[in-house]
């Protein structure tokens, strides 16, 4: 009878002890999981903030402004413009 | 058994305990046991919240998840408006206690007067105070690195324009708090808005969560808005326009462009315009939307609507001949006049040379009635199609008030009033096989299906004449542009300067041409608007047509539609033939 008594409280703190293990391992896993996320989050904005980047450097304005200064180009118009169509030539379809 | 309870040998200390002295301790103890169990089942199980609220006060942290807005997209994705994150600096009076240099140092980062800093410091009686908000987070670290006490950042979203100016009147913009303003942001301000989440987590020693407790709300982004205009035609339609403006030293302008299929808005630009981010002493001049705000008489721009009706019902054919001489008619007394006498005129050619006397002879052959309704068909005087903050529905009175005078100067667009927008969106009338259709700021690639007003042959008629008032011998051969067929009809208003038009001296005008090319299939419509042009010219054809000559050759072109008529090419091919 002892001898089971000390055995089930052997096993009793063995599941104790394992338990605080678990715990700690999930509360550490917990929060590389939260790190992972903000460092996802913040890739996202960062994203963001280069997309609106991009595309403040392609603004029409801006690329006609580079086009005619530093390229020297000029707006198209349909005098230098060779239409090329599929099948029989006449007026793009809508 | 004895009565007492020996505790020792020795006889000394021999002192006769009674028994029920110990058991009274012992009950005693127990009975105290008791008490603490029940108390702590009482804290544990029946009354447990105040310690566990007390509990999650020390550990527990909510931490609020951000939604963020919606994007605002133009037709091909490209962005129009964006959220980025900003930093906002805020100061805690009552804890910040800096010191001169420290004073410098932060007001230097924050980019503000030393004296402005020290007098937001020195409100004591608030806990809070914000010192610059959504600035950059670069300089914000350099902030944060001071490690100054009593002074903190939050981090926030600010929005961005790429378009600036070219689309500020349609975007709007939000204000610090993220609230819709003007235009688009206003109008979607739900849409747009996302919702915040929430969560619980607990938090250990170093201040990182270590579990989530309790319910989380996930956060709902905002939704993306994907509106019709095309960025490429917003600018160019902008530009122009700004150009215009200023060449012509006109008070302001608007530019409308219409996809004539959809009804999708494809520009829609006004100047003088405003820097959505940089909004520091904005005039109400800048931030008006002209183009749907601002009525005005239509002019010769509503002669089209009175001849369709009349060709629609028979009155007359485009070659029935109108006698408009001597150049004037006189209807109940009061007189109407052409600018030049005509003589006899075709009724294509009424529309051709804008002769109001023509116009007027026509009408006075309808009742008032159908004039009515052809004019509220085509959105006159009615709610605008578009919801748009500040859209206004202009003025057409009804019929059976309309005393002959009225119908003769309402024939020719003088009496009622519309905006730029209802203008181009009544031409829809001419391009779309007679019907009005509805139009609107956000894509929808399907071709509308519109309120007819017209018949097919009646609206291939009245373009035919759109497309003569702007050749040769019309009153807007300015509107003609490289490569594709036009037709259009130039208007010009006299503004109402005190209780009439003016006189010869201080007249001021409001010069309009709303377009639409190719003629004989129209993909779009544009309008033109020039408010006060003051630098000489003030008819539409001379001062708006130019505007839309360009606007309909850079939108054609951006959307990919062939010349319709023969151009003289321009192509030198200097090199030898590239063999692919």
């Amino acid at each position: 009878m002892t001898r089971l008594n000390i055995l089930l409280a052997l096993a009793a703190l063995g599941s104790a002890m394992y338990l605080v293990g678990v715990q700690y391992e999930s509360r550490r896993l917990f929060t590389e999981l939260e790190k992972a996320q903000r460092e996802a989050r913040r890739l996202g904005t960062e994203l963001e903030r280069l997309q609106v980047d991009k595309r403040s450097q392609a603004t029409p304005a801006r690329v006609e402004r580079v086009a005619q200064e530093k390229l020297q180009m000029r707006q198209v118009t349909p005098g230098i413009t060779t239409y090329l169509g599929l099948g029989e030539a006449g007026p793009a379809k809508p | 058994m004895s009565r007492s309870i020996q505790y020792t040998a020795s006889p000394l200390l021999t002192s006769r305990t009674p028994v029920w002295r110990s058991k009274f301790v012992v009950g005693a103890i127990a009975l105290g046991f008791v008490g603490l169990g029940a108390r702590a089942a009482y804290i544990q199980v029946v009354h447990n919240e105040f310690f566990q609220r007390q509990g999650e006060v020390r550990y527990s942290r909510t931490l609020e998840l951000p939604a963020n807005r919606g994007r605002i997209l133009d037709r091909n994705g490209l962005i129009l408006a964006s959220s980025v994150p900003a930093t906002s600096i805020f100061a805690i009076p009552e804890v910040a206690n800096l010191d001169a240099a420290e004073e410098a140092q932060l007001a230097k980062l924050l980019g503000m007067p030393q004296a402005d800093l020290a007098k937001r410091l020195a409100a004591d009686d608030k806990g809070f105070v914000w010192l610059k908000r959504q600035m950059d987070p670069e300089a914000a670290k350099k902030i944060a690195a001071l490690q100054l006490k009593g002074i903190d950042q939050r981090t926030e979203y600010r929005r961005i324009y790429p378009e600036g100016e070219a689309a500020a009147h349609v975007v709007g913009f939000t204000n610090v708090e993220d609230k819709g303003q003007e235009g688009i942001e206003l109008l979607f301000n739900s849409t747009l808005l996302g919702r915040a989440g929430s969560r619980q987590v607990i938090k250990d020693r170093l201040g990182r969560a270590v579990e989530e407790v309790g319910e989380s709300v996930a956060p709902v982004a905002g939704r993306d808005l994907q509106l019709s205009i095309d960025t490429k035609v917003q600018f160019f339609a902008y530009q122009k326009l700004r150009d215009a403006v200023l060449s012509n030293r006109a008070q302001a302008g608007s530019i409308v462009v219409l996809d004539a299929n959809t009804g999708e808005v494809l520009a829609l630009a006004n100047y003088p315009s405003y820097n959505p981010e940089k909004r520091v002493n904005l005039s109400g001049a800048q931030l008006r939307n002209r183009a749907l705000t601002d009525t005005f008489e239509p002019g010769s721009v509503m002669k089209p609507f009175t001849i369709g009706l009349a060709l629609e019902t028979g009155r007359v054919k485009t070659s029935t001949v109108i006698d408009t001489s001597p150049g004037s008619v006189t209807i109940t007394g009061a007189t109407i006049r052409d600018s030049h006498p005509h003589g006899a005129l075709t009724v294509e050619q009424v529309i051709q040379l804008s002769s109001n006397v023509g116009t007027t002879k026509i009408a006075m052959q309808m009742p008032a009635s159908e004039m009515w309704e052809t004019f509220s068909g085509a959105g006159f005087g009615q709610k605008p199609q578009v919801e748009f903050p500040g859209a206004v529905s202009g003025r057409l009175r009804p019929a059976k008030t309309w005393r002959p005078i009225e119908q003769a100067t309402a024939s020719y667009g003088y009496g009622l009033s519309a905006s730029l927008f209802q203008m181009v969106r009544s031409y829809t009338a001419f391009s779309h096989d007679g019907q009005v259709i509805r139009a609107t700021l956000l894509k929808n690639s399907e071709p509308a299906v519109g309120v007819p007003v017209f018949s097919a042959d009646t609206a291939a008629k009245v373009r035919k004449m759109l497309q003569m008032a702007a050749g040769p011998g019309g009153t807007g051969p300015k509107a003609q542009t490289a490569g594709y067929s036009v037709g259009g009809k130039s208007g010009t208003a006299y503004k109402q300067v005190g209780k009439g038009y003016g006189n010869d001296s201080n007249r001021k005008y409001r010069s309009f041409f709303v377009g639409m090319a190719p003629i004989d299939r129209p993909r779009i419509i544009v309008g033109v608007m020039l408010d006060e042009p003051g630098a000489g010219k003030h008819f539409g054809g001379e001062v708006a047509a130019p505007v839309f000559s360009e606007a309909v050759q850079q939108t054609l072109r951006v959307m990919g539609v062939q010349p319709d008529i023969a151009i003289q090419p321009q192509i030198v091919a200097h090199a030898v033939q590239e063999s692919f």
